[in-house]
């Protein structure tokens, strides 16, 4: 009898009957991540839009933060309630780099070496992996900086290079935003791509009327275009969380 | 216009970011759905519920036209039709005191091989226009701004303000999509800021309610 019963179980997880397990996805990182408030508008992070692309099984966790290096996310001591949450299954999508790397004196509360940059990322992966939990890391997501024949620019050299390291040498999946990121707006071009960052011409928003020029954070269609990379690069690497993007259904128009 | 499910993201309604841009005095109550003209909504019952519902000092936002127009659609309403159409939101409106806004449809995304935009609302359009003159009433020209606004872009930056997908770029639309008249998330919000910039000029009463901005920096 209890040999029919375990029999029956392991069938149904064969055969996949049983409905997927809810997990929640955290996201941790800046500004270009994070959630923001209707009085920001168009400013949107990439984590946003993203959690529009999953299945019910999930919950996304957008625990990002504008302004926060690796150092200060810590410090704060936002990272400690999360691995307390933490249950087996769960993942944390991590993505630093912008404002660890600022090394003007203006963002001297900010910045993080690159010793601890990789450190502080370490700790991320190690600790939730203590919790069976599952690390994501993504490199930094691109700034709109040209140069003068038109060639977008690699900005984040050194802190992308160390994601990616951490990636090779503690077997972690690496999703290479800034590269993916750096074609796409590249391919736009100049003057194309200002459609897709904090662009704002003086009188034509309300909640900008000053108007803003800004080449690092995205509005909603760019935060929309970071976080299409982001779920194809998920399918690309074959992660299991593929399998809560949602399907597409037919729609009227 | 119309608010639109989460699984025909990212085509949005230039109904759903124009709703974050009014202060907390207002509610927005997108009754916009897709595909309907004049003649549908008003069969469908939509338009019986908002007719019993508004009150005195609301206003009413009204933008048909594409589905109106198309004689092959289930949905055309003859050019008379429209007319009565709108005339009947536009004197229930007033009956009760509420203040209608009549807004000519907004462009869809058609040039000529000069890269000229081409107005895919001529007759319709006008009929709007007509309306909001012998009724006296409030007109945003969301047809000729939003035309002269794609035309300022041109025939490749204006594919970005609509529905415009490659093949496996969204979940939602794994074959890919090339609308020209549905928008984009970028497009909506684009329109929506054409049409309070109108209403500063046509409505500045409800305007006053348009929220201040902060300009809150960017960490």
């Amino acid at each position: 009898m209890k040999i029919r019963k375990i029999f029956t179980c392991s069938f149904l997880l064969i055969a996949g009957v049983l409905p997927a397990k809810h997990i929640n996805v955290y996201m941790i990182g800046d500004s270009t991540m994070c959630l923001y408030t209707a009085d920001r508008l168009p400013l949107t992070g990439w984590g946003m839009p993203f959690a529009d692309y999953f299945d019910n099984t999930v919950t996304i966790k957008d625990e990002a933060k504008g302004g926060r290096s690796t150092r200060t996310f810590l410090s704060e001591n936002r990272w400690a309630p999360i691995v307390d949450s933490l249950h087996a299954g769960d993942y944390v999508l991590i993505q630093f780099g912008h404002n660890d790397e600022a090394t003007e004196p203006q963002f001297a509360d900010r910045y993080t070496p690159l010793a601890d940059y990789r450190r502080n990322l370490v700790k991320f992966v190690t600790e939730t992996r203590s919790k069976n939990a599952i690390p994501i890391l993504i490199t930094p997501v691109t700034r709109r900086n040209f140069d003068k024949d038109g060639q977008i620019k690699e900005t984040h050299l050194e802190y992308s290079k160390v994601v990616r390291a951490i990636g090779d040498s503690l077997k972690v999946p690496v999703i290479d935003l800034d590269e993916r990121s750096r074609e796409l707006v590249g391919k736009l071009g100049p003057e194309t791509s200002k459609m897709i960052y904090m662009q704002v011409d003086s009188g034509e928003n309300p909640n900008y009327p000053s108007g803003k020029r800004d080449n690092t954070h995205f509005n909603e269609y760019g935060a929309r275009l970071m976080a299409e990379l982001v779920l194809n690069e998920i399918k690309r690497l074959h992660i299991e969380l593929e399998d809560r993007i949602v399907k597409a259904k037919q729609t009227d128009q | 216009m119309s608010i639109k499910d989460r699984s025909a993201y990212p085509e949005t309604g230039w109904g759903m970011p124009f709703s974050n841009f009014f202060d907390q005095t207002v509610t927005v109550d997108n009754r916009a759905k897709n595909g309907r003209s004049t003649k549908t909504f008003i069969a469908e019952g939509l338009w019986q519920p908002v007719a019993d519902n508004i009150k005195k000092g609301d206003y009413l936002i009204i933008q048909f036209g594409h589905n109106d127009e198309i004689n092959t659609k289930t949905s055309y309403t003859t050019e008379d039709d429209f007319r009565s159409n709108l005339t009947r939101f536009v004197t229930e409106a007033k009956n009760k005191d509420v203040k209608p806004i009549l807004i000519t449809p907004v462009t869809r995304r058609k040039f000529d091989t000069a890269g000229k935009i081409v107005d895919t609302h001529v007759v319709y359009a006008q009929i709007v226009r007509e309306v909001a003159a012998k009724n006296n009433i409030p007109l945003i020209d969301l047809d000729s701004i939003s035309m002269k606004y794609l035309q300022k872009l041109g025939p490749e930056q204006s594919k970005l303000l609509f529905n415009h997908l490659l093949p496996g770029e969204n979940p939602n639309y794994p074959q890919g999509k090339e609308d020209n008249t549905h928008f984009s998330e970028l497009g909506a919000r684009k329109m929506a800021e054409l049409v309070l910039a109108q209403i500063r000029i046509v409505q500045p009463d409800l305007a006053a309610r348009i929220v201040k901005g902060k300009d809150i920096p960017i960490k």
